[in-house]
């Protein structure tokens, strides 16, 4: 299953922590037009590069599919990152 | 971050995986309870009650990976904390093991001219590694025995932790 929910927090020293959420579906249905010329760019790439561009395609997808899970929650002196998708 | 050798500072560090270490130092208290027995210093009755604390110790010790329910792991944790100048540097990473596996299918993506040129680099460096070798296969069953895998560090102000659950 894609991600559905990106969560990005920082804390800086001396600021409360910011978190913000964003909802992945709507954000690539809005960045669809770039995303698409991202994709004709890429099966380009891959021709004059000799990579096998449908291989390619699914391997990506299989990354993008297998994102959800990934948390990464780092806090040094007092500086604190958060990324979680779900 | 600051260097983790730079405070020699000891403090009780929870830790969420078990601990090889500790039944080392459950052997190693066994045996001090024997040398004072040995010794003289206390009676058969007192290091019998001594071990018998000691054993009911350990379970509750060692459990966490130990006890973790056998089946497929699903995420690869980092975890790491070391005591810092303020607050405790902290590093908390979860990689779904799926994750790692979809990207080792990424090697079979690189094109055999980039292979050639990176052997011949490696060649160069010293390390006679043939990429063009390394299937996606191979690198899935690294992937796949990996739950099995624990690094464990202890240092005197803080630890770190790899392991799959």
């Amino acid at each position: 299953m894609m991600p559905q929910l990106l969560t990005v927090g920082v804390k800086r020293p001396d600021r409360r922590l910011v978190r913000v959420r964003v909802p992945v579906v709507p954000v690539v249905l809005l960045l669809s037009p770039v995303l698409l010329l991202a994709l004709v760019a890429g099966v380009v790439a891959g021709h004059v590069y000799h990579v096998d561009t449908l291989r390619a395609l699914r391997t990506g997808w299989r990354i993008v599919c297998a994102l959800p899970g990934t948390r990464f929650d780092a806090q040094f002196d007092r500086t604190a990152v958060l990324v979680a998708i779900r | 971050m600051s260097h983790p050798m730079s405070h020699p500072v000891s403090r009780p560090v929870s830790h969420p995986v078990s601990h090889p270490t500790r039944e080392v130092a459950m052997s190693e208290q066994r045996k001090d309870v024997l040398g004072l027995l040995a010794e003289g210093t206390i009676s058969v009755e007192e290091a019998e009650r001594l071990i018998v604390a000691l054993e009911r110790a350990q379970p509750a010790a060692s459990a966490s990976l130990a006890t973790r329910p056998k089946g497929r792991a699903k995420y690869l944790r980092v975890v790491m904390e070391f005591l810092g100048e303020g607050e405790a540097d902290r590093l908390n990473v979860r990689v779904p093991l799926q994750l790692l596996r979809a990207g080792v299918q990424l090697a079979a993506l690189v094109p055999p001219r980039a292979l050639e040129r990176a052997n011949a680099e490696l060649v160069r460096s010293g390390v006679p590694i043939d990429l063009t070798q390394l299937r996606p296969e191979h690198l899935e069953a690294l992937v796949e025995h990996l739950d099995e895998t624990i690094v464990e560090l202890d240092m005197s102000d803080g630890y770190l932790r790899v392991f799959c659950e």
